[in-house]
């Protein structure tokens, strides 16, 4: 796979936040954190309401980067990323990705989450060997 | 019952744990992630995500979370492809812990190896609620 340039920004994907996608996430996950699951307890919490898993955040970062990089994703990747706000049910999440860096057989891009009101929820960085 | 993950020291081990990426499982793992991209490179292929899931539910099933733990940080390097039908192995470590203004801080490395050698290894960044005596 050719290395995409400097600056190039990836396809995004974009998913509509639904409890009902947390809850399934939570059962294939099997991650049953009723801070993710019982709108009750999560009501209680810091967050107020229930929030989706981070690792379901990352799992759309991480098709992102199927879809750019190929196997090159699935064998060879790296991630690296900070959990800044949650997604909530109702959010219309935003993984996007940019490269920063390319040469010697390593291409790095910044990736991040983002809501529909542009705010940051995951950031960090991707690198895979392309 | 397994111990809450706020009572275990650094160093502390978990027990390691396998399983098998079944057809099923993978099959729901990639509709709840809505995965379109890991179909298109071809069948057998298995998101990488999806074994750093497992990784995790590894992690939840020899450690409790406590109330209130969040997740704040992940780092995971993907070694190589893993393929529907494998058998893999999951053990994790506590390998930092602090406290802070009342709260926890650990840091939990994550390992994953199925016999085609290793596939994943990441740390998993989580603060909680530092319960008195806990620390």
């Amino acid at each position: 796979m050719t290395s995409p340039a400097v600056g190039t920004e990836l396809a995004p994907v974009v998913v509509a936040v639904t409890q009902e996608k947390i809850n399934r996430y939570a059962e294939a996950g099997g991650d049953g954190n009723p801070l993710h699951t019982d709108p009750q307890f999560a009501a209680q919490t810091q967050f107020g309401g229930t929030i989706a898993h981070g690792m379901l955040l990352l799992a759309y970062l991480s098709r992102m980067l199927t879809a750019a990089f190929g196997e090159a994703w699935l064998s060879g990747g790296r991630l690296k990323v900070r959990f800044r706000a949650p997604a909530r049910p109702g959010d219309t999440v935003s993984a996007v990705g940019q490269v920063l860096r390319a040469g010697a057989g390593r291409t790095v891009c910044a990736v991040e989450c983002r809501n529909q009101a542009g705010e940051t929820l995951v950031s960090g960085e991707a690198e895979v060997r392309a | 019952m397994p111990p809450r993950l706020d009572t275990l020291p650094k160093g502390h081990d978990l027990p390691a744990t396998t399983f098998e990426l079944s057809p099923e499982w993978v099959g729901e793992y990639v509709a709840a992630v809505e995965d379109e991209a890991i179909g298109a490179l071809g069948p057998g292929l298995v998101p990488p995500m999806a074994v750093a899931a497992l990784a995790v539910r590894a992690l939840l099933e020899r450690a409790a979370l406590p109330p209130g733990a969040v997740h704040i940080g992940q780092e995971m390097t993907f070694l190589r492809a893993a393929r529907i039908g494998e058998k893999l192995s999951a053990s994790a470590r506590i390998v930092s812990r602090g406290e802070r203004q009342g709260w926890l801080l650990m840091g939990i490395d994550l390992s994953v190896n199925g016999d085609g050698g290793p596939v994943m290894e990441g740390r998993a960044t989580l603060t909680m609620p530092a319960a008195e005596g806990a620390s």
